[in-house]
């Protein structure tokens, strides 16, 4: 639809056309059978700042980690720099043809000056062995006046405000002998994390390396700084190019409608709140946290509800500052009649709340323990007679969650978490909680990482703990898990609620659209 | 590997038990090699009261290295015991139970600041410790002034650890009690399970409501307090001493590392820590008896202590690149952020990395 209205963009100059630096042919890639890339084609030319859109799993990393070295694409598929094809597989060899890569991680050291981070990963200009200060010193001013960074070299790095960190890291890429041989930057979502106001200084930067002549690949999920900074825009979808068309052309609604893909889906003003009334679960009020500027809901027993929002929006804290994970700077939260304390997991607990972290590793699971002792160990109390644990009655128990929700390998109880697959040791946590038959239950990307499969049956769980009075709070990347669950969704962006969605209207097509910020609607 | 089967623990596998194999092949070979010394029970009931303070000291270190904090100051602990027990008794003139009772009330004293410092201030727990452990060696010197008192001469003080139950030394039943005390403690109790939970993910625990700073205050003064016993008992079975502890520390710690490779590998557990300690005690025994260098005890134990943990290590590795490649998972492109592979990042397996 979209491509027929909008004329592919060609080049600008007309009298000298450059040799686009980056050229992608038929480039596919698939996991497991599925496409993550089908036959993508992109090209940027020297000075050009392209970006790279589409919502969560539409393919933008699968490109930037096949230019990075990092995935192998299909067979068939070219990638040339400045005329060269590029050899699949290989970080070393996509460095030396002068690709350089800013990720959302940093890869930076806070504790040490701005010099050493420069350095550290080429090496330091050094005499006999001798790093020489001084001079070292001169270069990194001369690299940082490259970005447009005025920073003394010698502060470190954490002094430095957020945008002049990635502005470090920028500098770092464009870092080498000869600076010329730096042909394709890649930054991959370089302002999730920044806040609003230093938003345009980062963007001064990308623009001074672009006019340096190095072509900018830019990765955002921030409509508004695209554009502000690219020239050219490719929408991806499911793994399919949609278009590549010029910015200028292009007005956020434009761009929102090929992104989201339905492009005459409607509107709909968001309803209020159904659970208005009746009595909370959960009630949240005012809230301020890391990330959540002011978020206030309700949450009603036998309700889903749902968390949306772009990265950076306050959706991956939001859970998290609730229930006493991250600390609490703000607001009222209040849940089974009583005021929960902040920061204090165990009175959330005791409230009747669960919280399952988005991060099985770090702070999900006990990865060195066995799945019993998982299972069993936010309530004890259940399994034990005075000071004794009954291992006959907790083990039953684990095996009777086990059955439950399907883990496999079936009844392999005392096997350490670790050696379960990614969906298992899921659904071992699910478990955990839901042993405890919690009021609410708040759930931080419940299925990611997890195979469909499983993913079905932890839904069926969340759908079975709602019938049964629960109230479920999901806070999700995954838009589609959002409107398979939830009977209302809110949207977050900027640490607060800007949209409100319900039954019927929670669609993927709205959520999207009110994550990028079309809409200027504050529910509840 | 037999995970089908549902219980590593009760398999009879080389993992586990690879100690009580290596006791085995110790016996065999010392026996042939000199029968008339090494196979008598003479031996064992010298080796069995000869250990049994390390052993103790041992058991101070796994409390808390199971919830994952080092106490390091144990060997100062146990010092500072024998010498205010002795001290108390010989130059002021208390006697015996009143002494005994004081010198443990320090070490409980110990562990309640070791605590403090470790939860409410928030110091690593290896330098808290660490600096706990010279601060103790401070006090123990104002305490005795250097001097080192001279032992009671009290029966009933000697008897105390020295009389003899079946031709052992009843010193070994305090520590046969001891350990059966902490093994149900951490095997079988609420408390025990919430300091394994802490020492597998302090946050995670936290998050699922265990008190992570009571607990792990708890296990600092119950090791303070078992080193305190031990200190007692060292002092009356051997005499004070006023620098034997720093010599203790490391073999305990070998002892709880070795023995986390045993019975329950992977985990820091009460008969692994038990089982590493004899079978080095034999195995150096052994040698001793057919050599009289100085050296061999350390050598000895050392190699075994790499020895054993690479190959625990090594062994865990196999396990789980079986398991990564049993696992269903398609690679999800959501879930992998950024191209910076995270293969290394995996937790230490077998507990001896970090505590």
């Amino acid at each position: 639809m979209a491509r027929g209205v909008l004329s592919p963009m060609r080049e600008r100059d007309t009298v000298m056309e450059p040799r686009p630096v980056l050229r992608i042919r038929r480039l596919t890639k698939s996991f497991a059978g599925t496409a993550a890339l089908a036959d993508f084609q992109l090209d940027i030319e020297p000075g050009e700042v392209h970006a790279l859109v589409g919502e969560n799993g539409s393919g933008k990393s699968t490109v930037i980690k096949i230019l990075a070295g990092y995935h192998r694409p299909d067979p068939g598929g070219t990638v040339e720099i400045g005329g060269m094809p590029l050899p699949f597989g290989s970080a070393p060899a996509a460095h030396e043809m002068g690709c350089r890569f800013v990720h959302q991680d940093l890869g930076l050291v806070l504790q040490l000056p701005v010099t050493d981070n420069l350095y550290l990963n080429s090496g330091f200009v050094s005499r006999f062995g001798t790093i020489r200060g001084a001079q070292t010193r001169r270069q990194a001013s001369e690299l940082l006046s490259r970005v447009g960074l005025d920073v003394d070299p010698r502060a470190p790095l954490g002094s430095l405000s957020l945008a002049q960190r990635t502005g470090v890291a920028l500098a770092r890429a464009l870092e080498g002998e000869d600076h010329r041989q730096v042909k394709l930057l890649v930054l991959d979502e370089p302002t999730a994390t920044l806040p609003e106001n230093e938003v345009h200084h980062l963007l001064d930067m990308v623009r001074r390396v672009a006019a340096d002549g190095v072509a900018v690949l830019y990765v955002s999920h921030r409509l508004d700084e695209i554009f502000q900074v690219a020239d050219n825009v490719t929408i991806l979808r499911d793994g399919h190019r949609v278009s590549t068309v010029p910015v200028s052309s292009l007005d956020k609604r434009r761009l929102i409608a090929l992104l989201v893909g339905d492009e005459l889906g409607e509107l709909p003003s968001p309803e209020t709140s159904r659970g208005g009334g009746g009595a909370a679960a959960l009630s949240v009020h005012g809230l301020h946290g890391p990330g959540v500027a002011g978020v206030t809901f309700r949450a009603g027993p036998g309700e889903i509800l749902g968390f949306a929002g772009i990265t950076g929006s306050g959706r991956e804290s939001l859970l998290g500052t609730v229930f006493g994970a991250l600390p609490r700077l703000g607001g009222v939260i209040e849940a089974g009649g009583r005021l929960l304390p902040p920061h204090d997991p165990r009175a959330a607990i005791a409230a009747g709340l669960a919280y399952l972290p988005p991060d099985r590793k770090t702070t999900g699971a006990m990865m060195g323990l066995s799945a019993r002792e998982n299972l069993s160990i936010c309530r004890l109390r259940s399994v034990r007679s005075g000071p004794v644990l009954r291992g006959k009655a907790e083990r039953a128990e684990a095996l009777q969650w086990f059955d439950r929700l399907a883990v496999r390998p079936p009844r392999a109880i005392d096997n350490q978490l670790a050696t379960f697959s990614g969906g298992n040791q899921q659904k071992v946590l699910f478990a955990k909680w839901l042993r405890l038959s919690p009021q609410v239950f708040l759930l931080d990307e419940p299925t990611q990482g997890v195979d469909v499969g499983t993913k079905g049956e932890l839904h069926r769980q969340l759908l079975a703990a709602a019938a049964a009075g629960s109230a479920v709070v999901v806070s999700s990347s995954d838009l589609e898990e959002l409107v398979a669950l939830c009977h209302r969704v809110l949207v977050l962006r900027a640490g607060r609620v800007a949209a409100e969605f319900v039954s019927s209207s929670v669609t993927t097509a709205n959520i999207s659209r009110a994550s990028l910020g079309e809409q200027e609607v504050v529910a509840s | 590997m037999n995970s089908r089967l549902g219980s590593q623990r009760l398999s009879l596998g080389f993992n586990s038990f690879s100690g009580l194999y290596l006791l085995a092949l110790f016996i065999v070979v010392f026996g042939i090699w000199t029968p008339h010394l090494f196979l008598t029970l003479a031996t064992v009931q010298s080796v069995a009261s000869q250990q049994a303070t390390t052993a103790m000291l041992a058991i101070a270190v796994l409390i808390p290295i199971a919830a994952g904090a080092y106490d390091l100051s144990v060997g100062a602990t146990i010092n500072l015991s024998t010498i205010i027990c002795v001290w108390l008794q010989t130059v002021r003139g208390w006697s015996m139970w009143p002494a005994i009772a004081v010198a443990v009330i320090a070490c409980v004293v110990v562990g309640i600041v070791n605590g403090f410092v470790i939860v409410r201030l928030r110091v690593n727990s290896f330098i808290a410790t660490l600096g706990m452990g010279s601060i103790i060696t401070a006090v123990q010197d104002i305490v005795s002034g250097q001097n080192q008192p001279t032992p009671p001469t009290a029966t009933s003080w000697t008897n105390l650890t020295q009389l003899n139950v079946a031709g052992f030394q009843i010193i070994v039943l305090y520590l046969l009690v001891l350990a059966l005390i902490v093994w149900w403690a951490l095997d079988h109790t609420p408390s025990g399970r919430y300091l394994y939970a802490i020492g597998g993910n302090p946050e995670a625990s936290r998050l699922a409501g265990v008190a992570v700073g009571r607990y792990t205050w708890s296990a600092m003064i119950a090791s303070a307090t078992v080193a305190g016993i031990a200190g007692v008992f060292y002092a009356s079975q051997t005499g004070p001493s006023l620098t034997f502890g720093a010599g203790l520390l490391l073999p305990a710690f070998a002892a709880v590392f070795l023995g986390s490779t045993q019975i329950k590998p992977g985990r820091f557990n009460l008969w692994g820590t038990m089982l590493a300690i004899y079978v080095l005690a034999v195995g150096v025994k052994g040698l001793q008896l057919i050599t009289g260098v100085q050296w061999l005890a350390e050598m000895f134990n050392g190699v075994a202590l790499v020895g054993a943990v690479s190959f625990a290590l090594w062994r865990q590795r196999r396990a789980e690149g079986r398991a990564v490649r049993r696992t269903d998972d398609p690679v999800p492109e959501a879930a992998a952020r950024g191209p910076s592979p995270a293969k290394d990042a995996e937790p230490v397996p077998s507990g001896a990395g970090d505590g």
